[in-house]
């Protein structure tokens, strides 16, 4: 349902996608990883357009957008059938938790606000924070933040979630409480994309990872053969590095 | 006969005080309408807009770069010229002389103000962080949306204390509307001291006239700030999370 094809882009002359085919299907949970720089979050943004690919072809179902002519109205389409959970939350300063799950309702969506709200203090809940619909995005520790931020991509009812690093500027005591959340809308079917430095977390929660290096993707499969029994050379390297165990113990 | 005739000048307050209404005239004048415009081209300056980006540099840099009192005399003594050369090309009637001072000076402040209107909001949507926008797109908005409701509101709070600063520069700069026959607190304190030659006494009294108002200005533009701040002080020390401070594009 999801179709990346051949898609590229540059940063001036840093050639950051080089030729991306990708296909996600209903219900899939893709975890991409790789090394920084490999490309992963660039890929992710393209999929929403947040960043504009140079060359491919994006499709979500019938939705179906040439990259080097897109048209306006199919970028809106293709934002609205998306949603991103960001790394650094992104949540909207000047709205209240209930506000910031609500807007994209009420705004994009044109649910009444009796219906918005419904919807907000009913995710809210789920992601337990119910009493704190009122409250500022400064109030709230960084783990409240990305559960505000998972709320409110989760409210759009999107037809993919897209996850970039969501736990990556979270303090370690805040990762799990996150990744818990997570890990029950992956059960509960909703089609995802991931991109994670938490390899466990991919393992687990996923039904296909996607290795990524130097803007290529490197190879794919299910978690067991990519992260246990890697075939590509490239992928073993990454997996040893940061599966290394340290060799000092504090 | 003492150096400061006081029962002269207490006695003609009044009379300089009619003038008051004209002084704030032109500035909320001058304040709104450069407002609206600066902000527009602050838009046109961030997004790029071709052409009218490289006219709007210019303009801002003219404006910024030439007194008010310069450019008052050459819009005042301008249009009546420009106007002249018209009716004779185009055989129309209008007439410089049914044209009143004070819309004279509505213009040519809000012209001036317009351009360091359009610098503070500038700096002021560039302080807003590039992931309020994209967090915005993400959820659906369209760019307009996401900047009436999310960029905006959060830019204005930043712009605040500059706007307040801008207001009570105008204030005292309305001051310079005499020139183009405008009758304000100068003028008339002007008018008022020819009569009998106490120059001193009246500035002194225009002095008084000017601070007491840019004194109340700032009492409440110190309230405003501080009530729209209030939510944000009480915040900022419950904010651990580290944000990208990185400018707002397209």
């Amino acid at each position: 349902m999801i179709l990346l094809k051949h898609i590229h882009k540059k940063f001036k002359n840093n050639h950051v996608l080089k030729g991306i085919d990708l296909e996600v299907s209903k219900g899939d949970v893709v975890t991409i990883i790789g090394p920084s720089g490999s490309g992963k979050t660039t890929l992710l943004r393209c999929v929403n357009y947040l960043e504009k690919p140079d060359e491919g072809i994006i499709s979500i179902n019938d939705l179906t957008i040439q990259t080097k002519k897109p048209v306006k109205k199919d970028i809106l389409q293709l934002r609205r059938r998306t949603a991103m959970v960001f790394q650094h939350y992104n949540l909207f300063e000047n709205k209240t938790v209930l506000e910031n799950v609500t807007e994209g309702l009420i705004i994009a969506q044109k649910k009444s606000k009796k219906m918005a709200r419904e919807i907000g203090v009913d995710i809210l809940t789920k992601v337990g924070l119910a009493d704190k619909i009122n409250a500022y995005p400064q109030q709230l520790s960084g783990g409240q933040k990305q559960r505000v931020g998972i709320a409110r991509a989760l409210a759009l009812n999107p037809d993919v979630l897209l996850f970039d690093e969501p736990t990556s500027a979270l303090d370690p005591e805040m990762v799990g409480e996150v990744l818990e959340i997570i890990r029950e809308i992956a059960s509960g079917g909703v089609t995802m994309m991931i991109v994670t430095h938490e390899i466990d977390f991919a393992c687990e929660v996923s039904n296909r990872v996607v290795f990524m290096d130097d803007g290529q993707i490197i190879e794919q499969g299910p978690p067991d053969d990519i992260l246990i029994h890697p075939k590509q050379e490239r992928t073993r390297k990454f997996l040893k590095r940061i599966m290394k165990e340290p060799d000092f113990t504090i | 006969m003492p150096i400061i005739n006081f029962e002269f000048a207490i006695q003609e307050i009044p009379a300089v005080l009619k003038g008051v209404p004209i002084t704030l005239a032109i500035a909320v004048v001058a304040m709104v309408f450069g407002l609206i415009f600066g902000l527009l081209i602050a838009l046109c300056r961030i997004y790029r807009v071709p052409i009218l980006n490289r006219l709007f540099i210019i303009y801002i840099s003219f404006i910024r770069g030439t007194p008010l009192l310069v450019q008052l005399y050459v819009f005042f003594y301008g249009v009546p010229v420009l106007l002249d050369k018209m009716n004779q090309s185009f055989g129309t009637a209008y007439n410089a002389d049914h044209i009143s001072p004070l819309l004279y000076a509505f213009i040519a402040f809000t012209i001036n103000v317009s351009a360091y209107q359009a610098e503070i909001m500038r700096a002021s949507l560039n302080a807003v962080q590039i992931g309020q926008m994209e967090a915005a797109h993400s959820v659906g908005m369209t760019t307009f949306q996401a900047l009436k409701r999310i960029v905006l509101p959060q830019a204005f709070l930043v712009a605040l204390p500059n706007l307040g600063n801008t207001f009570i520069g105008l204030i005292k700069a309305t001051s310079l509307a005499f020139a183009v026959k405008v009758v304000e607190v100068m003028a008339l304190a002007k008018i008022i001291a020819n009569d009998g030659y106490h120059f001193l006494e009246m500035y002194l009294v225009a002095a008084l006239i000017y601070w007491l108002i840019c004194w109340l200005l700032e009492v409440l533009f110190t309230f405003v700030e501080e009530k729209m701040r209030n939510k944000e002080i009480k915040q900022k020390k419950m904010n651990t999370t580290i944000s990208k401070d990185l400018p707002l594009r397209v």
